[in-house]
C-alpha cells in the first residue's frame, strides 16, 4: 500500500522535524518577518516579531495601564492595539498542549532557597535585556535586520555563556575531589 | 510611517490575535524540541553538541532572509531594512532607552549580554526555556517568569530613567 506508507513516512518526517530545533530557529525568523510585514501599521519598533523579554514587559505593563491606570512605558505596537502583545501567553498555552499530550507535563517542586534565586535571577535578566532591548531571541531577529549592536550582544553573550560553562565545570570537579 | 499589509484600524485588533497564535506555534515546537540560544553555547563548549546550537543560529539566518523577502513583498513594512545601510551603523533598532549616543548602545549590548549568558546559563536556560519550563510543572522556572514579570514594572518606573542618567553623567547622552 504506497499510500499510507506515504502518509506514515510524511507523518514520521513532520515529527522529526518539529523535534529538531533548527526547524523551530528557521519558523521563528521568517514567522517574525511576516508578523511585522502583517502589523506594522499599528506600529513600531522594527524586528520586533518575537521577544520573550519585550513582549512580557509589553504584556505586564499594558495589562496594568488598562486594568490599574498606570502609565507604564511599552512598545507603540502594544500602546496602539487594543491588547498588547500576548506571544508569551501563547508560548505558555503552547507549551502546556505539547506537554500534557506528550506526557511529559510532571509538577517538580524545589526549596524556598532555589525559588528565590530563580525569582532575583528572572528579574535581573529582564533589566539586563530591556536595557539593551531584547532577549536572545529579538537579538537575533534584530542581527538579522542589520543592527551590529545586536550582534556584540550575541558575541558577548556566547562569552558570559563561556565563563559560566567554565564555573560550572570547575564547581562540578570540586564536588568530585 | 511604516505601513503594513493590514490598515491601522484594523491592525490593532489583530496584533494581540496574531501574536497569539503565533505564540502557541512557538511554544509547543519549543516544547518539543528543548529551544534554547544559551542552551546551544554551553551544550556547545560542554559537549561539542550542535543541535541547539544550530537552532539558534538558523534563527539568524532565517530572520534575515525572512525581513528579505518581505522587504521585496511589502517594502512599505520594512522602512529601515537593512538597518546598517539605512541608518547610522552604530545606533540600534529602536528598543533600549532612547536619547543616547552610540558608545552608550554599545556599553547596553556589550554589558547585559555578557551578564545574560552568564546567569542564563548558571539558571539553566535563556527566557524562552524558562517559559516552556514553567509550562511543563518546574516551580522554579515560574519563579524566574514571575521575576520577570515583577522585574518589567520595575524596569519601566525606575531602571529605565536610571540607566539613562548614568550614560549622561558618563557625557554619553545626545
Amino acid at each position: 500500500m504506497p499510500a499510507a506508507s506515504d502518509t506514515t513516512s510524511l507523518y514520521a518526517l513532520m515529527s522529526r522535524l518539529s523535534r529538531h530545533p533548527a526547524f523551530l530557529g528557521a519558523l521563528i525568523g521568517i514567522v517574525a518577518a511576516f508578523s511585522q510585514a502583517l502589523l506594522i501599521s499599528a506600529g513600531g519598533p522594527e524586528a520586533y516579531g518575537f521577544c520573550v523579554a519585550c513582549h512580557t514587559r509589553d504584556l505586564v505593563n499594558g495589562l496594568s495601564n488598562i486594568i490599574a491606570g498606570t502609565s507604564l512605558a511599552l512598545a507603540p505596537l502594544s500602546k496602539n492595539a487594543i491588547l498588547p502583545v500576548m506571544s508569551v501567553v501563547g508560548v505558555m498555552i503552547g507549551a502546556f498542549l505539547s506537554a500534557k499530550v506528550h506526557k511529559e507535563h510532571k509538577i517538580r517542586k524545589t526549596d524556598y532557597q532555589e525559588y528565590l534565586i530563580y525569582f532575583i535571577g528572572g528579574f535581573v535578566v529582564l533589566q539586563l535585556a530591556m536595557i539593551f532591548g531584547g532577549c536572545p531571541y529579538r537579538a537575533a531577529l534584530r542581527t538579522g535586520y542589520g543592527d551590529i549592536t545586536a550582534l556584540l550582544f550575541i558575541i558577548t553573550m556566547a562569552l558570559g555563556v563561556i565563563v559560566g560553562t567554565l564555573l560550572m565545570l570547575r564547581q562540578a570537579e570540586k564536588e568530585i575531589n | 510611517m511604516a505601513t503594513g499589509i493590514l490598515t491601522k484600524e484594523v491592525a490593532i485588533y489583530a496584533v494581540p490575535l496574531v501574536t497569539l497564535l503565533i505564540g502557541i506555534l512557538i511554544g509547543y515546537l519549543a516544547q518539543r524540541s528543548g529551544y534554547c540560544s544559551i542552551g546551544g553555547f554551553r551544550d556547545y563548549v560542554l559537549f561539542r553538541h550542535t543541535r541547539l546550537l544550530s537552532g539558534y543560529v538558523t534563527l539568524i539566518i532565517a530572520s534575515f532572509f525572512g525581513y528579505l523577502l518581505f522587504w521585496f513583498l511589502t517594502p512599505a513594512a520594512m522602512e529601515h531594512f537593512f538597518w546598517a545601510f539605512t541608518s547610522d551603523p552604530l545606533t540600534p533598532v529602536p528598543g533600549a532607552p532612547a536619547g543616547l549616543l552610540p558608545g552608550a548602545y554599545l556599553i547596553f549590548a556589550a554589558i547585559p549580554g555578557f551578564f545574560v549568558g552568564l546567569i542564563c546559563v548558571l539558571l539553566g536556560g535563556c527566557p524562552i526555556r524558562q517559559t516552556v519550563m514553567a509550562s511543563e510543572g518546574s516551580y522554579k522556572a515560574a519563579f524566574f517568569f514571575v521575576g520577570m514579570c515583577v522585574g518589567s514594572v520595575i524596569f519601566a518606573a525606575f531602571v529605565s530613567g536610571w540607566v539613562v542618567v548614568l550614560m549622561r553623567a558618563i557625557g554619553l547622552g545626545a
